[in-house]
């Protein structure tokens, strides 16, 4: 395979350009010699035409692959370079000149071999200098360009290739088709040149600028027409290339277009200031808006406002306040003045009514800003403007200027819209504070929810005596439901419930201690009513006066098949006896833990000890099951949870507490939530 | 919804309560009871007739008072309680701390 060297447009187009010419210089000395001594040199001058065509042509391609290659450059930058070029194709037909001019009545001056050749030079300066102008002028006309715009280039680009076909047509003589092309493709320069939107965005200095080049182009187009109406002699210049359609026109396009130019730059350049100012509002606008990110604080926001604001109404001094305007807590943002002169200001605003008024409006989504004169010696009128946020004032921002009456409504109207932008960035940026705080405190929860779970047993304390089995739920991501075992010995076993007063968080802890005191205080082998008899004891050191916590506590003894028990507040606990053959709650008295935090509890626990056979069934559960209401705000009650254990006595633990809750669930209907907690522990004595 | 009503009679506060103390307003009962403990009465009725509910959170604000008022010997007496908000009372054992009543008679009278 052949591999093929990668083109290079750009190198390629020039050296084909600087061939092309020689070509033509050649051709045309040639032809020159030809005709100076009346032979048939055998060239014809189509083909120093098609050269010519062929040259302007490669330089065409060059310049555009060039340009476009550096397209990213500023406008200032595409007006030097048509100048420079320009000034170089200029510089060297001077030279020229200056040398024949030097020669004096040397024979060379007569020497037309070498007058032809600095002709083919200045022509070829020449053309680069037009055609590479008419490739920046693109640029700029294309400037936010439409499609009218881009179709009215094109149009001019077809106009300008036939233009270098004319030559064939008419043959290089001035005639009325010549000048009717002329007029045809001056007229289409001059539609194209009206497309100037490029020039309102050059800043001032920048504007000065480009009427320089604009003035050196108009000034290198002028001079080098001139020398191009000066080759137009044919004693001289035998072989004419100049006397071209498309270089006349395109001559005029460069001139009418730099003329253009320079004239609208030339009267923009007294309301550029403006241009400006409204450019940087915008900007600022933009950044008051982008600067609602979390990373970024409420003082930059504040910081963009001011400068915005004073840079808006052109203001000397300004400073703006948070909070209550007699604090100095709030951030201060002050601009070109001191404490002492925003004190002595502060004191001058406050005597004027307006203000005073203006300060006490118990409406602050409706408050305007407010211009006011002042008695100072240096400034002599302000602005004040308040910071709404959320239908209330944070603050207020004051803007002075050395000026009397030096606010007029276009500035207050554009402060105002910055000072709500920049209270809407505020609030935003609050607002999403506030949303990453929340997420946090969720995420904390589940964290709590997580080690609140893990509180619960898992495995449940038993042996083969008797089967066992616990669900619990909270209302809330924690809850203050609490159930656990204890295994004493192999056949005595400790069942806990227990429901701490409140919900959620506080309850939650609350829970946490209880499983604490439980897991301590049954490990000293304590019966029953002694256990809740130091437990309240513990307790009562532990919760807030107002909190309690019910329990019921039972010891299993598998050997003696007997059930120590005792209540403390909790909601009796639920029995089936077969015996009996009907379930029933066991009628025991006793306090709540934490209710009385003294001595006289011993007075208030009791102890009681049955004993059960096989197929007994024991239900603790939780009130949050007894006061789940219907939609007839009807509680679920006792009897209800009763009579299904009557029914259900027979199945195990797990499938009795499953019935249970589900007769829970569909009595509370589909979508009602259970609003407290609640849980279940299901034994049954095998 | 919870409303609380006070009455300052003769020898004694009558506080009547209508609705369901939860959690979210059990704050409101401890307001009264806080308000009543400081005019210096010395004997403080609750009118429990409209009191549909009380969840453990209203029934610690009773219970956070027992001691004060036993101190300060200030009687608390509840009357007029639903058979199924008496039931709570007695589940929790309150009905052996503070002194429980049919009828507001019965409470004067005791």
């Amino acid at each position: 395979m052949i591999k093929l060297p990668s083109i290079h447009i750009g190198k390629l187009s020039m050296l084909l350009a600087i061939l092309v010419w020689l070509s033509l210089l050649f051709v045309d000395l040639v032809r020159l010699f030809g005709i100076l001594n009346e032979l048939e040199s055998g060239i014809a001058q189509e083909f120093t035409w098609i050269l010519e065509i062929l040259f302007f042509l490669t330089v065409y391609f060059f310049y555009n692959y060039s340009i476009n290659k550096n397209s990213q450059t500023d406008f200032l930058n595409l007006i030097w370079r048509a100048a420079s070029t320009g000034i170089v194709a200029v510089i060297v037909s001077i030279m020229v000149n200056l040398f024949y001019s030097l020669l004096g009545d040397s024979n060379l001056i007569n020497e037309p071999f070498l007058r032809n050749f600095f002709y083919h030079v200045n022509f070829a300066l020449i053309s680069i200098f037009l055609i590479s102008s008419a490739l920046l002028w693109k640029h700029l006309i294309l400037y936010q360009k439409s499609k009218r715009v881009v179709k009215q280039w094109q149009a001019y680009e077809f106009a300008m290739l036939a233009a270098m076909l004319f030559i064939f047509f008419n043959n290089n003589s001035l005639d009325y088709s010549f000048l009717f092309g002329l007029v045809i493709l001056v007229s289409l320069g001059i539609i194209l040149s009206a497309n100037l939107k490029w020039i309102p965005y050059l800043t001032f200095r920048e504007k000065w600028k480009s009427l320089l080049f604009l003035f050196i182009i108009i000034i290198c187009c002028g001079y080098l027409f001139y020398q191009v109406l000066l080759f137009s002699d044919r004693s001289k210049f035998i072989v004419n290339l100049t006397d071209n359609l498309f270089l006349v026109s395109l001559f005029s396009f460069i001139f009418i277009y730099a003329l253009f130019c320079f004239l609208v730059t030339l009267f923009n350049l007294p309301t550029s200031s403006v241009f400006e100012q409204k450019l940087t509002e915008a900007i600022n606008f933009q950044r008051l808006s982008q600067s609602i990110q979390p990373e970024e604080s409420e003082e930059q926001v504040l910081d963009i406002l001011v400068d915005s604001c004073m840079s808006a109404s052109y203001a000397d001094a300004a400073w703006l306040e948070l909070g209550d305007q007699e604090s100095t807590k709030g951030i201060l943002q002050e601009r070109f003045l001191g404490k002492e002169l925003k004190e002595e200001l502060s004191d001058l605003i406050q005597n004027q009514k307006a203000a005073q008024d203006w300060a006490v409006d118990n409406r602050p989504e409706n408050l305007e800003p407010l211009a006011l004169r002042l008695n100072h010696n240096r400034f002599e009128s302000i602005l004040l403007v308040p910071l709404v946020i959320n239908k209330s004032a944070i603050g207020r921002m004051v803007l002075c200027k050395e000026v009397r009456d030096g606010f007029n409504k276009e500035m207050i109207n554009i402060i105002s819209t910055f000072v709500r932008q920049a209270c809407i960035a505020v609030e935003n940026h609050r607002l999403l504070n506030q949303a990453i705080q929340n997420e946090r405190y969720q995420e904390e929860l589940k964290i709590a929810q997580r080690v609140q779970k893990s509180l619960l047993p898992t495995k449940l304390d038993h042996n083969d005596s008797f089967d066992i089995c616990a669900y619990s739920n909270a209302a809330d991501e924690v809850g203050g439901d609490y159930y656990d075992t204890y295994k004493l010995d192999e056949d005595r076993y400790v069942l806990i419930i227990g429901d701490v007063s409140g919900k959620g968080t506080s309850a939650a802890f609350n829970m946490s201690q209880m499983k604490g005191i439980f897991q301590s205080l049954i490990q000293l082998n304590l019966s029953p009513a002694q256990f809740m008899i130091k437990a309240n004891a513990a307790l009562s050191r532990c919760l807030e006066r107002n909190h309690f916590i019910t329990a019921s506590i039972f010891l299993i003894n598998t050997t003696q098949k007997t059930v120590c028990h005792a209540r403390a507040g909790h909601v009796p606990t639920l029995m089936h006896q077969v015996l009996k053959k009907k379930s029933d709650y066991l009628g025991i008295d006793g306090l709540g833990l934490g209710i009385l935090r003294n001595k006289q509890y011993e007075n208030h626990v009791e102890e009681k000890t049955f004993s059960y056979t096989s197929g007994d069934v024991l239900v603790l559960f939780t009130d949050g099951i007894v006061e789940a209401k219907n939609e007839k705000s009807q509680q679920f009650g006792f009897e209800r949870i009763r009579t299904l254990l009557e029914v259900y006595h027979e199945l195990s633990p797990k499938e009795i507490q499953t019935k249970i809750i589900d007769s829970l669930h569909a009595y509370v209907g589909g979508d009602g939530l259970i609003d407290d907690d609640y849980s279940i522990m299901v034994i049954r004595f095998s | 919804m919870l409303t609380i009503e006070t009455l300052k009679e003769e020898n004694y506060d009558l506080l009547i309560i209508k609705g369901e103390i939860d959690a979210s307003n059990s704050v409101l009962l401890d307001e009264k009871m806080q308000e009543m403990k400081n005019t210096g009465s010395k004997l403080i009725l609750v009118d429990g007739n409209g009191l549909e509910y009380i969840s453990s959170a209203g029934l610690g604000v009773f219970m956070s008072y027992l001691e004060d008022f036993q101190e300060e010997e200030i009687a608390l007496k509840i009357f007029a309680l639903s058979p199924r908000v008496f039931e709570v009372f007695k589940i929790l054992g309150l009905d052996q701390l503070i002194n429980i009543y049919e009828t507001k008679e019965a409470a004067l009278e005791a």
